[in-house]
């Protein structure tokens, strides 16, 4: 490698517009796996890369990040880009909140354009029973200082006027809960620009590397067993989320997650049309949210596939129950025609809040259970996770996402599902 | 792809039938019951409902990197 | 127009008239609005995404990545149709996109200007300051293609679901000739077409089948097949497929519309959906007036219109002298063939046909490569160069090139159910194997150009389905058929370039990916096929990479210096084809987006001023007009009606589960906390049910009404979950217990008489039979009878406060029995005054059962100290639960009485004021009391008394409020017992 990437600048612009080939190098690719580091991180999707650049950075460590297969391969480029931090519990509502904030500043701190679009974030209400649990979330959330808004059928009308009354909608809107910072991020750019940092600071990013066990002596982990050959590392971090659970095995624990497939889906690009980014709920497996992308696609997602999978295939059924939805919210999209579907595996806790803790091993930790959110905690995960691993002692934000909860019930259940994660 | 053949009715859309939850390790503390997972890529034993259709409980072993329904089979004592 | 009357397979003779950027034009019955266009001399259709480039159509079937119009007037529009296979109808109005003002002056195309800066990658390295927000809108202005629709009207689709035993995907040679083989083996076959017409290539490939012309063995096939009963499909394209299930899309025309959708679940599945044409990328090749070769000769076979006047021809395969032949006998003139082979690539046909050629004037390369076009607006010329040096090229005059780089096969639906793909060089093209069982492709798709091979496969893979359907009929021999030989194709993917020319080389034509950002993106270390797709949006267009996919994997190959089987395609995704939402929402839209459930009084309510809202699935009465403008006001006075005299509400939304057999005590003892089976027959019992992991899940009145046989009611919302909960218990944990598990929720009206005068009602208008049971009926306790006949059961129970019935009736008598009580004098009242009755009374309802209250939060620790052993008891015992900072559930009300504070408003301290110790759950101003009361969980460390701040900063502020007792009316309950 010939040496870093330059610093991205309208300057820089001009100059590789002027200088021919050779004048950008490669973000991340052409690092060599060694022999021993500090921190060995598994995964190289979002939580993977933004714990290592914080690990590097903040903390100083020699870090390499292994990946399976691709950089930002997994959900960081699969999800539907939506942040936002309108959690309804204290534990929660900080941390994602610690997140939108990071989100804010990040494409200036990690000199590369992630599109942090504020475009805001409602969550749509049809009873007067949702307006008083939106009530409560919007409160608490106002009470930490978290901007948010309630609003009613006519501001809502003002706010989004895309939403235009439909005659015959079956479940009426009364309302939204309105987060006006929430919006999208470019998902790949996450990824990409976590790993070209992270290079910068020294990072080893290895694609095509497996992991395949944990080496352990005197009962504690000494490193990992890769495609690639071992890897000793003082510590480890796995982050793979999706296939947690497989790890927890690996490790000979069964933990309280399940894999679940989540469905997102975009049509063909149109002017602009949607502003916000819509969440409705409605009986009967009806979840849609919907956005615009920049280039100009309706983003859609719902409502967990409905069972264990690793498969990647999403359910056509599940593809039908989120357009029936978005066509609830606007009718005038009828019309317009679903080009791409995919699908992403989720690490679904039994409470749908995270993991982040010590695994077994008093050296090993885990990142996960993000559950069918964790893009939009990326920058805090990160930062909180690194802060755990390098000092051992989690900081006050994470602080709740123990493993052990579970065993000693302080729960985390925003929407007092319990161990279901497919229920409604 | 998860084709799930009901033992009573047969072949059936998927929107009829409704996971409930992968079956916990026979013996094993009410805590696991509840909470923990049996993850394997290759292996999954769950507790399905023909909820639209016979309302028959089924377990149902699949593989859940490809889908393929290993095994399907009815629970309750009373049926054949 | 012009004045001749074209004659194609599709064309009748009749016009008809339409408009193109506000032009008038016109075309025939059955042209596209490509070819109508094409064939009035319009070579321009729309502007390419990024660089505002001007652009003609290329392809003639959905792969057509430019020429996509906006169908209709705004606010009724339908944007990027395909102009290709949009058949056009009188009056259509049709727009070019991605342009502004006009097509022919677009202002946004100075971006082409900047294309040295806005290469791939381009939108990371910039606009981070001040923030990417601040430049967004202009460039979400610019982005995006068609037009926003702002309204849509569409027909319901018509969704069809069948089963069949033989399912052909496309109808070309391979696919008739596989469903022909299977029908006649005895198979039920469907045959599915993309194309409004069977015979893909055949339509215009000078082939003979069987001894007769192709299209008369079309003709011939499809006749042969309707006897056997085959269904056929036309416009009907595949577009994915779920559990065994292909779906099948319809659309009209081309245009979302009257579309159908089937869902076809057949026993065995031939692939035949064919392969699709690849361009050749060199310098300028978006130029309007490149166009597929193969399009240009649909578009002449199909519509009669010649794709232009001078032409000259680009291949890597003998195909191209067999086209040229045909173009030539059209009236074309052939300038030149450029062949990018050398002689000894050459067939026999081809060797003949180009000597043929070279004799009418045409000009035969062979080692020969069109290095750019040029023309401003649309080709004028080619320059072209011997490979072995480029340099030494030459140019000719042509207004049109045609290109043809080869055919990738359809593999898309044969990768959906993890099928992989083998890469065949003769072909330079990746072919999909291993298909599950069950499941082949055939011709074109199965990589088999020629016409005798597709034939021979086609009818062998129908053979096959057909014997695994369960046919074993006579297949009859395979067709035999003769066309344009095999191509004999050298794949060759770009023609040499300079870094300059690289820019101007495009393999993504919607989305200007050229050579250059592919190179870009190795540059910047994005390797991986699946990398560069997202970094440079290669494949990320309308035809999702249909059209450049396979050319920038190969041109990333060779700029990697490897070899195109290693390097791959990046994945392909569902649908196979866009699917309008409106389709694949099926007949789910509107008001049928769900079932709705109606009580047996709906019609009743609706028709006396209820107004109703959903709750769940079900339609619920809030309150009645004619007691309030509105369900505040209404509510106030329905709730004072009960308390006062007496009201009478539908409860039928109330869930309702028969619990049966000898076993069905201790069944229910272990699903709910407290025990069932000390119930006495005739009495009923208020009972609460764990979730697994301890929560409450829900509470309801469980009535025994013999010995063996209990009827337990769940909350509204909760009663389909409930069932299953039951059933899931009794098969898999208790499984061969002797229980039956009954949904009766309809087979049970249920009106509630409330009041103080409900028993006096209920005496006046219930048989006299009734007078005594009713006078005997203690406090949760029921009788069983008839009213009219039917069943009728009463039992006296309470969740307002007052003395109070519910009347379980068969849903027949129950409009007459609700219209005698309010003959007898009570009212009726919804579901606003029910809440007041309840909260003044410190009843539960969904706002504390949540899903995250314990039964200590909700104040049931007896119930616990003397309850069952039930589900969710053991998870109980950890120590979260037990902790000060859990909440109880107390009364709220304000410290200034004449204060209003909502559900959902959170309680603090003074200390503490950013986080709440505890929330209020429900409130309503009660009118016996005159001020607002309400629930609320709160942390145990405030008890009684307690003053604490009262958040609503999303609504009306704050306020004080003191903590209660949880009944805020009546205490000792002396009303509903008296």
């Amino acid at each position: 490698m010939k040496g870093p990437s330059p610093r991205y600048s309208a300057l820089a612009l001009l100059r590789a517009r002027f200088a021919g080939g050779g004048f950008w190098r490669p973000l991340w690719t052409g690092r060599r796996l060694q022999g021993a580091y500090d921190v060995v991180v598994v995964g190289a999707g979002g939580h993977g890369l933004a714990t290592a650049f914080h690990l590097a950075r903040d903390h100083g460590l020699k870090v390499a990040v292994l990946e399976k297969r691709l950089v930002g391969y997994g959900n960081v480029g699969r999800n539907t880009t939506i942040v936002r931090s309108n959690y309804l519990l204290p534990e929660n509502h900080y941390f994602y909140e610690d997140s939108l904030r990071r989100w804010e500043t990040l494409s200036k701190d990690l000199n590369y354009n992630v599109m942090y679009s504020p475009r805001g974030v409602a969550d749509l209400l049809l009873s007067d029973g949702d307006m008083i649990d939106a009530a409560r979330r919007g409160n608490a959330m106002r009470l930490a200082g978290i901007d948010c808004e309630l609003m009613d059928r006519a501001a809502l009308d003002r706010f989004c006027p895309e939403l235009v009354a439909s005659r015959d909608r079956r479940f009426p809107i009364v309302g939204a809960l309105v987060q006006r910072r929430g919006g999208s991020v470019r998902h790949d750019a996450v990824a990409w620009g976590y790993a070209r940092a992270a290079t910068a600071l020294g990072v080893d990013i290895i694609e095509d590397c497996d992991v395949t066990g944990v080496r352990t002596a005197a009962g504690i982990a000494t490193g990992v067993e890769t495609s690639r050959g071992y890897v000793q590392a003082n510590r480890i971090v796995f982050a793979t989320a999706g296939h947690t659970g497989v790890i927890g095995t690996m490790l000979d624990m069964t933990l309280p997650i399940e894999t679940h497939l989540l469905q997102a889906m975009v049509t063909e690009p149109i002017k602009p049309l949607l502003n916000t980014v819509l969440v409705y709920v409605h009986p009967a497996h009806g979840e849609t949210y919907v956005l615009q992308s920049d280039k100009g696609g309706l983003v859609m997602g719902g409502h967990l596939d409905g069972f264990p999978s690793y498969t990647r295939d999403g359910q056509w059924t599940r593809m039908e129950d989120v357009v029936q939805g978005a066509i609830a919210l606007l009718p005038q999209v009828a019309g317009v025609k679903i080009v791409r579907q995919w699908a992403g595996t989720n690490d679904m806790t039994m409470d749908g809040s995270p993991i982040i803790d010590r695994l077994r091993y008093d050296n090993v930790f885990v990142n996960a259970g993000w559950c069918y959110g964790g893009f939009k905690t990326i920058p805090a995960s990160g930062a909180a996770c690194a802060q755990l691993v390098a000092s051992g002692t989690a900081p006050d934000l994470i602080k709740a996402y123990k493993l052990s909860r579970f065993e000693t019930g302080h729960l985390l259940d925003e929407r007092g599902g319990g161990p279901f994660p497919v229920r409604l | 792809m998860i084709r799930l053949i009901c033992p009573f009715c047969g072949p059936r859309e998927l929107r009829e039938f409704e996971f409930h939850k992968t079956r916990a390790e026979p013996g094993s503390t009410p805590y696991a019951q509840v909470y923990e997972r049996v993850n394997r890529l290759d292996d999954s034993v769950e507790h399905w409902q023909h909820v639209q259709g016979c309302r028959a409980w089924m377990l149902v072993r699949r593989n859940p990197s490809t889908g393929l329904v290993l095994e399907t089979r009815i629970l309750g004592g009373d049926h054949p | 127009m012009s004045a001749v009357v074209r004659r194609g397979t599709r064309l009748t003779a009749e016009t008809l008239c339409f408009t193109f950027d506000g032009r008038e034009y016109h075309g025939q019955v059955g042209d596209t609005a490509a070819s109508a266009l094409l064939a009035s001399g319009v070579r321009t259709m729309g502007r390419s995404v990024k660089y505002r480039r001007l652009r003609g159509v290329l392809a003639a079937g959905p792969e057509e990545p430019n020429a996509l119009f906006t169908v209709g007037s705004s606010p009724t529009v339908f944007p990027n149709v395909c102009a290709p296979q949009l058949e056009l109808r009188e009056g259509m109005v049709l727009r070019s996109q991605n342009r502004w003002p006009s097509l022919r002056y677009d202002v946004a195309s100075l971006l082409q200007l900047g294309s040295g800066f806005l290469g791939a990658g381009f939108y990371y390295k910039t606009f981070i300051w001040p923030s990417w927000h601040r430049w967004e809108a202009p460039i979400r202005a610019l982005a995006g293609l068609g037009e926003a629709p702002g309204a849509c009207e569409l027909p319901t689709v018509a969704v069809e679901h069948f089963s069949c035993d033989v399912l052909v995907a496309g109808a070309g040679a391979a696919g008739l000739a596989a469903a022909r083989a299977a029908a006649r083996a005895g198979a039920r076959v469907v045959l599915c077409e993309r194309e409004p017409v069977c015979g893909g290539e055949l339509e215009f490939e000078s082939g003979t089948i069987e001894g007769r012309p192709a299209l008369a063995w079309i003709d011939a096939t499809l006749a042969e097949l309707a006897t056997l009963s085959a269904r056929v499909l036309t416009g009907t394209a595949l577009v994915g497929e779920t559990g065994g299930e292909f779906i099948a899309l319809y659309e009209p025309g081309g245009l979302p519309g009257a579309n159908a959708v089937y869902k076809i679940r057949p026993r065995a599945f031939v692939i035949a959906m064919g392969a699709t044409e690849r361009p050749i990328a060199f310098i300028n090749n978006d130029l309007p007036g490149v166009m597929l070769l193969g399009a240009a000769e649909r578009f002449l076979s199909r519509y009669g219109v010649n794709a232009g006047r001078e032409l000259v021809l680009f291949a890597n395969h003998d195909r191209v002298y067999a086209a040229a032949t045909r173009l030539v006998v059209a009236g074309m003139r052939v300038r030149a063939i450029v062949d990018t082979r050398d002689a000894t690539g050459l067939g026999p046909q081809a060797a003949r046909q180009r000597t043929a050629l070279a004799g009418t004037g045409t000009d035969c390369l062979l080692g020969h490569a069109v290095i750019r076009v040029t023309g401003r607006g649309q080709v004028r010329r080619a320059v072209i160069a011997p490979l072995a040096s480029p340099a030494a090229a030459h140019s000719i005059a042509c207004d049109t090139l045609l290109v043809s780089g080869g055919w990738g096969p359809s593999t898309h639906a044969g990768m959906h159910e993890g099928g992989v793909t083998r890469y065949e060089e003769a072909l330079g093209a990746f072919v999909s194997t291993e298909q599950p069982d069950g499941r082949e492709n055939a011709g074109a798709a199965n990589g088999l150009l020629e016409l005798s091979q597709a034939l021979a496969d086609g009818a062998g893979a129908g053979t096959r389905a057909a014997r695994r359907a369960g046919a074993d009929g006579d297949p009859g021999t395979a067709p035999l058929g003769s066309g344009d030989g095999a191509p004999r194709l050298v794949p060759f993917w770009r023609s040499p370039a300079d870094r300059a020319g690289e820019k101007h080389q495009f393999i993504d034509y919607q989305n200007d990916v050229n050579v250059a950002d592919l190179r870009a993106a190795l540059a910047e270390g994005f390797v991986d096929i699946e990398h560069v797709k997202r970094y440079t949006a290669l494949g990320f267009g309308t035809d999702q990479g249909r059209m450049g996919g396979l050319l920038g994997a190969a041109i990333l190959a060779e700029l990697r210096g490897e070899p195109l089987r290693d390097v791959g395609t990046s994945r392909l995704r569902p649908p196979y084809h866009p699917v309008t939402m409106q389709s694949l929402a099926g007949l789910r839209v509107g008001a049928r987006l769900r079932p709705m459930r109606r009580t047996p009084l709906h019609e009743w309510h609706v028709a006396h001023g209820g107004v109703l809202e959903p709750m769940d699935l079900w339609m619920r009465t809030r309150y009645y007009r004619e007691n309030g403008p509105g369900a505040y006001e209404a509510g106030i006075a329905e709730a004072q009606r009960v308390r006062t005299s007496g009201g009478i509400i539908d409860g039928s939304t109330l869930g309702k589960i028969e619990v049966a057999g000898p076993d069905s005590g201790p069944f229910l003892d272990a699903l709910y906390l407290n025990k069932a089976s000390t119930i006495k027959v005739g009495r009923s019992k208020y009972m609460v049910n764990l979730r697994e992991d301890g929560m409450v899940l829900d509470d309801g009145i469980v009535l025994r009404i013999a010995e063996d046989r209990f009827i337990a009611t769940t909350s509204s919302g909760h009663g389909a979950h409930m069932l299953a909960h039951f059933e899931h218990y009794r098969d898999t944990q208790w499984s061969g217990c002797g229980v039956t598990v009954t949904d009766v929720t309809e087979a049970w009206a249920v009106i509630v008489v409330a009041g103080p005068q409900s028993r006096t009602v209920l005496r006046e208008v219930l048989s006299a039979q009734w007078r005594q049971p009713l006078d005997a009926l203690t406090h949760m306790a029921f009788a069983r009878g008839t009213l009219a006949g039917q069943d009728l059961t009463v039992l006296r129970a309470s969740f307002s406060g007052e003395l109070a019935f519910e009347l379980h009736c068969r849903p027949s008598i129950s409009e007459p029995l609700w219209e005698s009580l309010i003959a007898a004098g009570f009212k009726p009242y919804g579901l606003e005054a029910l809440d007041i009755l309840r909260v003044e009374k410190g009843y539960l309802v969904s706002s504390e059962l949540n899903g995250q209250t314990t039964p200590f939060d909700l104040s049931m620790d007896d119930l616990v100290k003397h309850g069952n052993h039930c589900i969710g008891r053991e998870l109980l015992d950890r120590p979260a639960f037990h902790e000060p900072t859990r909440p109880r559930l107390v009364g709220v009300r304000a410290v200034d009485g004449r204060m209003a504070f909502y559900g959902g408003a959170q309680l603090t301290t003074p200390d503490q004021p950013h986080r709440a110790c505890g929330y209020v759950t429900s409130s309503v101003y009660s009118p016996t009391l005159s001020e607002w009361v309400g629930l609320a969980l709160v942390s145990r460390a405030h008890a009684d008394g307690a003053v604490l701040d009262c958040r609503d900063p999303v609504r009306i502020g704050d306020c004080k409020v003191r903590l209660t007792s949880i009944i805020h009316y009546d205490p000792s309950g002396e009303r509903m017992k008296s």
